[in-house]
């Protein structure tokens, strides 16, 4: 056996109070030393099942492997059968010979040890390294992961320091014994994309300095064709699919690959074309999805923020005093057309959110006006607030929370229409019956509760309840980005649909610049709190004219192998933080108009 | 630092209150200190006259803000019963129930935290029912109920500690430690429910967590990755229970001091209640509510060395 890894038709079950549940079955797939093995799958698949088995970690899970061997060749050449080793012997294998890292760096370290006790503590165990020594190799380590300042690193707390530097330190205390195997599980997932990129850059490059074979678990198509030199579909526990990235991204054979590449928007795909596009699916929503998208209604402004800012104090003191203040949104100022998406884009805590809820009065802005169909937001009484919210609603991201738990879903959709009085007996179930078509629920779904539904279903259950209303203008707040992809393409689609059937407006707030790239009008750049770029789709993604636009669209991961962009390492520069003293009066938003109707902020 | 003094500024402030509470409470209860050293038969005028002497006549305030300077002083009057400065004789019984205090607590946590891991390592098994039953026996039965069967079972059929009695530290320590065992023991077993059930709760949360995860994936052993990881992440509410617990011990050891006839805290302030001895009640309560407040204080810094999240600030 030439390769480090074999996987030959492995089965694990999973221990229920209803019986054993087959958790994946008949997989089988190689890993050759210094080969990058993605495997690629939806939510339920069974990618990280797989990759917990190799370390016969799924046990602590409640996992068994039932069948199928796992083998995995050890540094002293001798093959070692996992699903049969000793505790002792997977002790001595696990971050010595195969190293692992998570999806969550925010999580994945121990909130009360110092870096440095995190990093040696296995070198200490595998190597047998004195702890001058070990502390030597961890502050090596550091440098190599180029975390900024690692002397001082050492010392700190994980909470100290910033998500991506957190997940370079996992990365770190995977590769300190310098591995054969790295399994990296959805590394990038929690990460935003210039993070993402930084990361995926330093995985190559380690991989390439130490001639490391990787297992990167994924459910981002765009991931797998930037990192990836072979790749395994994965569905419900099953593999579909296995191939060279080339091979499955230019000549998949299954259907099921087809469907789930066809659902991943590519970044510069809608290049040259005028209008967002429908999703590409294939199957039953592909007759659906082939509709063209009407010419454009004549232009007519709903919603115009002017000038709008929210400030959060930060607290501190016997007192509890204001001490400082989040800038979070700062002398933002658009227009949204009726029938039209505006995107709001930029990464956490650039204030796209709190713009979103400042809008609507979710949170109170600080100062700034809110013209919705000729009436300012701002300036409305309690009474009338409560009434304006009709024509303006809400989706949220997670779908799961979104939705009370205890209520029928019916119940659920029906609530905003009893609440403003618009419909009562016969007609208000009419109404919920029509809503739940209208997202395309059966309507058999009326009478179930949240946790009976997948999350897209949920996702539908939520916009149809925002639609509940007849709203004029729904603010999306991130509302795709939990969904599988295939689930994503299906929920932008429908959303798609009822703007050209209802003349609705769309604030799309998202992180997800390809997305953006697909479905919005008019997009918004967001950093620290200002828009620092505005215009028509096409301008900002053909010809991007911000600095921080660049970076951010450079750093977005393309579904084609024959583009990869993360060889070498990269270095954005951090974001600055968005806390300032009080009575700090930044200066206001000053656009240059590059071409007509985009906007770039002067520095 | 400025964390310390403001947690210090706000325990004077409550033990200000305090004094207020006990001061307005004691009084309000019947009973004349001058009557009750004198006794009912006593001369009127001699009465009277210990009345001046004693500041009995001063207005409310004057005399609040006497027992109060007292306090500060050093000065915390005569007991009536037991004719000593009282400050002198809870120097000496504090002593006494501070062994209590700090050997139930002992027990107790010795018991509660490993019983609590196992139960949680081995969740929703048999040690699981074994763990929860144990430390529910051990809460849903008094303390006198524990303390009759330590009697019985160490005094009486062992013969391996005393039944009765108290050794002041002072002379024999060992000796004393021997005399607090048993009520110490009964009072742990009441006390390691709660901290069982916490230890096991936050464990269990623990056990989830990817860190540990990520620990088990570098090849750390199980007993680290259970003991240093996981533990040291779960302590920290355990000790706020336990903390919180000492005020409670303080109302268990008036019962069980009584029932070991050991003369600490607990037995003075229920011969104080008995006796209506005001000076001593006040200053017993007085001492008893600082010594919550200062412990709860003390966990409350140890906190901060547990988990480097909470900030001194």
């Amino acid at each position: 056996m030439k390769d480090i890894v074999s996987v030959d038709h492995l089965r694990v079950e999973f221990a229920t109070d209803s019986g054993p549940v087959v958790g994946v079955e008949d997989v089988s797939f190689t890993i050759a030393p210094g080969e990058t093995v993605c495997v690629v799958g939806e939510s339920g698949s069974g990618k990280s099942v797989t990759s917990l088995s190799l370390m016969r970690l799924v046990e602590f899970g409640g996992g068994t492997i039932a069948a199928g061997a796992l083998r995995f060749r050890r540094t002293d050449g001798t093959e070692l059968d996992v699903a049969a080793a000793s505790p002792a012997v997977m002790g001595e294998v696990r971050g010595n010979e195969i190293g692992m890292i998570f999806q969550e760096p925010m999580t994945a370290l121990n909130p009360v040890f110092t870096i440095e006790r995190q990093l040696t503590d296995g070198l200490m165990l595998h190597k047998n390294l004195s702890q001058a020594q070990a502390s030597a190799r961890a502050l090596e380590l550091l440098r190599s992961v180029r975390i900024p300042e690692p002397e001082r690193r050492l010392k700190q707390y994980p909470h100290e320091l910033s998500g991506g530097m957190r997940q370079r330190v996992v990365i770190a205390m995977a590769m300190a014994c310098e591995p054969k195997l790295l399994i990296a599980d959805e590394p990038t997932t929690a990460l935003d994309v210039t993070i993402q990129a930084e990361i995926l850059a330093l995985i190559n490059r380690l991989k390439r300095e130490n001639g490391m074979a990787v297992l990167f678990i994924t459910h981002d198509m765009a991931v797998v064709a930037q990192m990836a030199d072979r790749v395994v579909v994965m569905y419900r526990g099953k593999i579909v699919e296995t191939g060279t990235v080339e091979h499955i991204f230019t000549a998949p054979k299954e259907d099921y690959t087809k469907a789930l590449l066809a659902a991943v928007p590519k970044l510069g795909e809608m290049k040259g074309k005028p209008a967002p596009e429908r999703m590409r699916l294939i199957g039953d929503e592909a007759a659906r999805a082939a509709r063209i998208v009407p010419v454009a209604r004549k232009k007519e402004v709903l919603l115009d923020v002017r000038h709008l800012t929210t400030r959060f104090p930060v607290k501190g003191g016997i007192l509890r005093r204001t001490t400082a203040q989040v800038h979070a949104v700062e002398d933002v100022s658009f227009t949204l057309n009726v029938g039209e998406t505006l995107a709001l884009v930029g990464e956490s805590g650039c204030g796209k959110s709190s713009c979103g809820r400042s809008i609507l009065r979710l949170v109170q802005p600080t100062s700034g006006e809110v013209w919705i169909g000729g009436r300012d937001i701002g300036a409305l009484n309690h009474h009338d607030l409560r009434r304006a919210r009709a024509d303006m609603q809400m989706v949220f991201q997670d779908p799961f929370a979104s939705l009370n738990p205890y209520r029928r879903l019916k119940d659920q959709v029906a609530e905003p229409i009893v609440n403003f009085g618009l419909a009562s007996g016969a007609a208000l179930k009419e109404r919920v019956e029509e809503l739940f078509d209208r997202v395309h629920l059966p309507r058999a779904f009326m009478n179930r509760f949240p946790h009976e539904l997948s999350g897209g279903q949920r996702q539908r259950v939520a916009i149809a309840r925002a639609l509940a209303v007849n709203p004029k203008l729904i603010v999306a707040d991130e509302a795709v980005s939990a969904l599988d992809v295939s689930v994503q393409a299906q929920v932008l689609n429908l959303m798609m649909e009822l703007q050209e059937d209802l003349g609705l407006s769309y604030l799309f707030i998202s992180h997800d610049m390809a997305v953006v790239e697909r479905i919005a009008h008019q997009v918004g750049v967001m950093y620290l709190g200002r828009i620092v770029e505005i215009g028509p789709r096409a301008a900002i993604f053909e010809s991007p004219a911000h600095s921080y636009t660049r970076q951010l669209l450079s750093a977005v991961p393309i579904a084609d192998p024959s583009k990869r962009r993360f060889a070498d390492d990269l270095a954005f520069k951090p974001i600055k933080s968005p806390i300032f003293p009080l009575g700090h009066q930044p200066a206001p938003s000053v656009y240059t108009e590059v071409a007509p109707g985009h906007f770039v902020l002067k520095d | 630092m400025t964390y310390v003094l403001n947690r210090l500024l706000s325990v004077i402030l409550t033990l200000f209150l305090i004094t207020l509470v006990t001061f307005a409470v004691t009084n309000i209860l019947p009973g004349d200190v001058a009557m009750m050293i004198m006794g009912t038969q006593s001369n009127p005028e001699a009465l009277e006259g210990l009345r001046q002497s004693l500041g009995l006549n001063d207005p409310l305030i004057m005399q609040y803000g006497n027992w109060v300077g007292g306090l500060l002083t050093g000065d915390w009057g005569t007991s009536l019963i037991f004719k000593k400065p009282i400050a002198e004789l809870l120097a000496q019984k504090a002593v006494a129930s501070a062994i209590i205090v700090v050997m139930s607590m002992t027990i107790a946590l010795t018991l509660a935290v490993p019983l609590g891991v196992w139960a949680a390592v081995h969740r929703d098994r048999w040690q699981d029912t074994v763990s929860s039953s144990t430390s529910l026996l051990g809460v849903s039965l008094p303390d006198f109920f524990w303390g009759i069967v330590m009697i019985l079972v160490f005094a009486r059929w062992l013969g391996w500690f005393p039944s009765s009695g108290i050794v002041e530290p002072s002379e024999d320590f060992l000796g004393s430690l021997r005399y607090a065992f048993l009520p110490s023991l009964a009072l742990g077993l009441g006390l390691m429910a709660h901290l069982t059930r916490m230890t096991r709760s936050t464990m269990t949360g623990i056990l989830g967590q990817e860190f540990i995860r990520v620990a088990r994936a570098k090849g750390l052993t199980e007993r680290t990755v259970v003991w240093r990881y996981a533990l040291a992440n779960a302590i920290g509410p355990v000790i706020t229970i336990a903390g919180l617990q000492i005020g409670y011990l303080f109302g268990s050891i008036i019962v069980m001091e009584s029932l070991f006839g050991y003369t600490g805290m607990g037995w003075l302030t229920y011969q104080a209640l008995l006796n209506r001895d005001l000076p001593l009640i006040q200053a017993t309560v007085f001492v008893i509510a600082a010594v919550v407040m200062i412990t709860n204080l003390l966990v409350d810094l140890l906190y901060v060395l547990i988990d480097p999240r909470v900030k001194l600030g």
